[in-house]
């Protein structure tokens, strides 16, 4: 029987997908990116850390008793951490709630190579795109991007509702070539969208720094030093963004 | 009519003149007027009594009316500087589970005009009456078991809601004549009694009316500014038409409202807390309507009705209940033009008291939500306490209200669900704790807060049997303590019915029934009951279901628990971090809410099961007013792994800081307790950060507020249970409240920053310290998070 490794749960409304939602935070993460706001979801084995792990079954009854409060068209979201971490327990719960007909939702880095298998299960896939430069996302996250790119063309082609999720980071990716180059792969991606799917939907997250104390808690160095972006700077990267014929949107 | 800016600016001036009264002596003259002419009283009834004591106290009473006054009257004369809660001297250490009637004499600071000689007199005679001598004896008796608060009685005063509509339609004159077709009618001895003092009172009522109109007169005489003559002018017209005779505008209904209002309080001096006003919106929109008022005008002479509520310098007047909204027996609303005026004399004036609650029902209206936007919404502003009429209906008819009164149910106090001028539930009577039985129960009757034995007719157990059968030894001890407590809270009844209360019988029943409210023999209302405020509801079950998890998978510690709870944990860190790990109520999680509604369940029925001194049932009230602090200081440390002397739950609510995951699990578990047995109220607190909400304007913010919190909680179409029916919330953050105490000059210019505080809201600055901690920190926005 498979299980599921958790660092938290909770409900919020639309921010992770449509209506009421049920999020589960996902241990583990492949990713090092120095901004992330859930540090202690990155690595699971870490000493203190507070896991609590779920037999599939056991999970997905939770789920459904949690099933009232899912109004406005809610449903469950999974992150993390990176949620792909757990793939093959993910896709057996998003496909037993799909057929209980409760909505998921998938918040990813879009790392992993089979994330595919999850797209006829899901409500809403939720995909960051760091940098649309792979060379650049490695030095910074650790991670190549190229996968990423193939994830998403291949959600972009097969109509999955999409989500693509910038976090607009000063010095990382606020430049305007990067703005220009984030547009035309969501140009792109829009492009590949069958005939009567909706358009690409897109958000920037602008830089915060809620997880800076959990860093310091977990005794690990928080490493950006001038990571703000000016909210007219957003406002631009936004526009250049609906420019392309992105949608773009707020949650 | 003076402008509605003028009348505000008046209502604002009276509120900072009322703030300035340092001293509350009346209620002191109206005792010592009571002393004074008690000779002539002798071989009267002790109705008839009360009724002559009062007259003499209203014709001997020293009156004033403020040059900022609209209306005439106060509630000044009939309240004590007593209240624990605003007491900014109280400490939690220091309530005794005894209840002195005699210590409101300590709350006066005797002066030249009140030597210790004449405040020593006037005690000394009440000290010798029937009521304190019947009192002082239930106290003794049950002085074992209240001692470390195993459970709680008082003698219920104030705490309930009149139904004045009828003084206000037909005036005096028409209660004089019902009263006279009522004794037309074959009456027993103590009918005849009450309709003869329920007279006096009433002519009691026509006299406090003339000496205002007397004096607003003579004022007048004297005034010389023309807005002052024209203000003072209408005044005397008014005192001379009402109470007398029936209301015809609105201005009339509220100066004979305020007026009775006066005499009742006067009538309990020095206790009329929690005296409630009930469906007010209904009970003036007619006079709001036959005048065609606008909104800004009525919401003008509410302010003045407002500030009449608040007495002196910290708004002792405790707990007086105001409610508006609601919904008839088919579902209709009920709120009118008046709904919206009283919001908006609430919202301009910001008051600590009276309480505001709004009555919500799947269909009410999206403009109410709106209208409540800005309460919620505005730091260190007022917030209503939210019921749930849907929900409510079902719990009161199960109880054995009649439809037809349904509508008129009301709050009394804080939570508790009343019938407007039909029912008497000394609502605070009795007060149970789960917490300190529980620990009694695990450690053979000896408290471990002390170490005294409370209770020796436990038997002595080895600790895996004790464990064993801690559940069924738990509920047998609850009856056992529930047998005692109502005893003995029918023994306080019993005292407090050697004080009647005509005048207040007049306005709950009493014209029908010809019985006062306080008579133990015969009802005098069409409902009675008494209430039990149970407490420690979540510490009880989150501890069953550790215990059951220890025996499960380390049966071998079960004598290591005990030592461990004797040592309030000292040097068990390993044992008490597995306690506090095991499942807890409030997460959606199976175990521990089913354990929370079977024990919420099993203790209703119980106190239900125990009769009052008219054989009516107990109420079980899941409400802990800020007594979850006081009571959770003599429990000992429970295998839930909350330690000694901490505080209980709130409530219903799991315990603070044990709910973490946020709302979205606190409703679903909050869904699955039994609300059809909790016919006496409950009550609830959500702690929700601003930033949750992401509207701008106020409006907006109300509906999303309803969207967000309301609608899930209360009117879910997927609950399959009956759903919660009481919510009241602090949209803030812990951190803003320590900037409020940190720096009150920045955060609240005026002294005066608004925090709900269980059924009550009150001004945060006036709080105790202890008090002040306790808001921070049942603010808890683990609990009621939104974002996940």
């Amino acid at each position: 029987m498979r299980s599921v490794r958790l660092f938290a749960r909770g409900f919020n409304y639309s921010q992770d997908g449509p209506g009421n939602r049920l999020v589960y935070h996902l241990c583990g993460c492949n990713m090092r990116c120095p901004w992330c706001a859930n540090p202690e979801g990155l690595d699971p084995d870490r000493e203190g850390a507070d896991v609590r792990e779920v037999p599939v079954p056991a999970l997905l009854e939770e789920i459904r008793s949690c099933a009232p409060m899912f109004y406005d068209g809610g449903g469950v979201t999974f992150t993390g951490g990176e949620a792909t971490m757990q793939l093959d327990a993910l896709c057996e719960i998003a496909a037993a709630l799909q057929k209980d007909g409760i909505g998921v939702a998938v918040e990813t880095n879009a790392t992993h190579p089979r994330l595919p298998a999850l797209f006829p299960y899901l409500q809403l896939l939720i995909a960051d795109l760091k940098h649309p430069d792979s060379e650049t996302l490695a030095r910074f996250t650790g991670v190549r991007g190229e996968t990423v790119y193939e994830n998403l063309r291949r959600a972009a082609q097969a109509g999955v509702p999409l989500l693509v999720r910038i976090p607009a980071v000063h010095g990382f990716n606020d430049g305007k070539e990067d703005a220009a180059l984030i547009a035309a792969f969501l140009r792109e991606l829009n492009a590949l969208r069958p005939a009567g799917a909706e358009r690409i939907r897109a958000e920037l997250l602008p830089y915060h720094e809620y997880g800076r104390d959990k860093w310091e808690k977990l005794g690990l160095p928080y490493r950006v030093t001038d990571g703000f972006v000016a909210p007219e700077r957003i406002r631009a990267l936004e526009d250049t963004l609906r420019e392309a014929g992105v949608s773009v949107i707020h949650t | 009519m003076l402008t509605a800016s003028i009348m505000t600016d008046m209502a604002k001036a009276l509120f900072r003149e009322e703030r300035e009264i340092k001293r509350l002596d009346g209620w002191f003259l109206v005792k010592e007027s009571y002393m004074k002419h008690e000779a002539e009283t002798a071989g009267m009834s002790e109705v008839r009594r009360a009724a002559v004591l009062l007259r003499h106290a209203v014709e001997e009473l020293p009156l004033s009316i403020s040059r900022n006054a609209v209306f005439a009257g106060t509630q000044r004369d009939a309240f004590a500087r007593s209240y624990a809660l605003i007491n900014p001297s109280f400490r939690v250490e220091t309530f005794s589970g005894y209840c002195d009637p005699s210590a409101v004499y300590g709350d006066i600071e005797p002066n030249e005009e009140f030597p210790p000689e004449r405040i020593a007199a006037v005690k000394a005679h009440d000290a010798g009456s029937e009521y304190v001598r019947l009192l002082s004896e239930t106290y003794r008796n049950a002085d074992r078991d209240t001692a470390e608060v195993a459970y709680f009685i008082e003698q219920v005063t104030g705490h309930v809601i009149p139904d004045l509509r009828f003084l206000l339609k037909y005036g005096a004159e028409g209660v004089l004549a019902r009263i006279g077709e009522a004794e037309k009618k074959p009456l027993d001895g103590a009918q005849r009694e009450q309709y003869a003092a329920m007279r006096i009172t009433v002519d009691a009522l026509l006299c406090l009316a003339g000496r205002y109109a007397a004096l607003a007169e003579k004022q007048l005489r004297t005034a010389s500014d023309e807005a002052d003559r024209e203000r003072l002018g209408e005044m005397v017209r008014i005192l001379n038409k009402v109470p007398r005779r029936g209301a015809e505008t609105l201005p009339e209904a509220i100066q004979s409202f305020l007026l009775a209002w006066q005499l009742m309080c006067l009538e309990q001096a020095p206790n009329p807390f929690a005296f409630s006003v009930g469906n007010a919106d209904r009970i003036f929109e007619p006079y709001r309507a036959a005048g065609d008022l606008s909104r800004e005008e009525t919401a003008a002479l509410f302010k003045h009705f407002l500030v009449f509520f608040n007495v002196a310098d910290r708004s002792w007047a405790i707990s007086q209940n105001v409610i508006v909204g609601g919904r008839d027996t088919e579902g209709r609303d009920l709120t009118n033009p008046t709904t919206y005026a009283l919001l908006d004399a609430y919202y301009d004036m910001n008051l600590p008291q009276p309480i505001l609650s709004v009555k919500l029902h799947r269909n009410t209206p999206a403009a109410l939500y709106e209208e409540m936007g800005r309460f919620f919404f505005t730091p260190g502003c007022l917030t209503p306490s939210l019921f749930n009429d849907d929900s409510l209906f079902e719990v009161l008819a199960r109880a054995g209200i009649g439809r037809e009164d349904l509508p008129d149910y009301s709050i009394a106090g804080c939570q508790e669900p009343l019938i407007m001028g039909r029912d008497s539930g000394n609502t605070t009577n009795s007060w149970l704790n789960l917490g300190k039985i529980l620990e009694l129960t695990l450690n053979g009757g000896r408290s471990l807060v002390t170490g005294a034995v409370l209770d020796p007719e436990q038997t002595q157990k080895a600790p895996l049997e004790r464990l064993k059968t801690l559940r069924e030894d738990f509920y047998e001890n609850v009856e056992k303590y529930v047998r005692r407590m109502t005893e003995a809270a029918n023994g306080a009844s019993e005292a407090l019915s050697h004080l009647p209360v005509p005048f207040l019988s007049v306005l709950m029943g009493g014209l029908e029934s010809g019985y006062d409210v306080r008579d133990v023999r015969h009802q005098g209302t069409k409902y009675n009951g008494s209430g039990c405020l149970i407490h420690g509801l979540a510490v009880a079950a989150d501890s069953f279901v550790a215990v059951d998890h220890l025996l499960k998978e380390r049966p071998e510690d079960a004598g290591t628990l005990l030592d461990a709870l004797r040592c309030d944990f000292e040097g068990y860190d390993e044992l008490r971090a597995y306690l506090r790990a095991c499942p807890k109520y409030g997460e959606n999680q199976a175990e521990p809410d089913r354990e929370a509604a079977e024990v919420a369940g099993r203790v209703a029925d119980i106190v239900r099961a125990a009769r009052n001194y008219l054989g009516n049932p107990f109420r079980p009230d899941f409400s802990t007013p800020s007594t979850h602090l006081l009571y959770g200081y003599w429990v000992g440390a429970l295998p839930d792994g909350r330690r000694s002397r901490e505080m209980l739950n709130y409530g219903i609510d799991p315990l603070a800081g044990d709910a973490h995951e946020g709302m979205g699990f606190r409703i679903l578990s909050a869904w699955k307790l039994p609300y059809e047995k909790m016919c006496g109220g409950c009550a609830s607190h959500l702690g929700i950060d601003p930033r949750y909400f992401r509207e701008k304007e106020y409006p907006a913010l109300g509906r999303e507020f309803a969207h967000k919190v309301v609608t899930p909680l209360f009117f879910n179409e997927k609950n399959p249970n009956l759903a919660p029916f009481y919510l009241y919330v602090n949209v803030t953050t812990p951190e803003i409240l320590r900037k409020v105490l940190a720096d009150p000059a920045k955060y609240a210019p005026n002294g005066v920053y608004i925090m709900r505080i269980h059924g009550t809201f009150v001004n945060f600055l006036d709080l105790s310290p202890a008090i002040q901690q306790d808001i921070i920190r049942r603010l808890d926005p683990a609990s009621a998070s939104i974002a996940g």
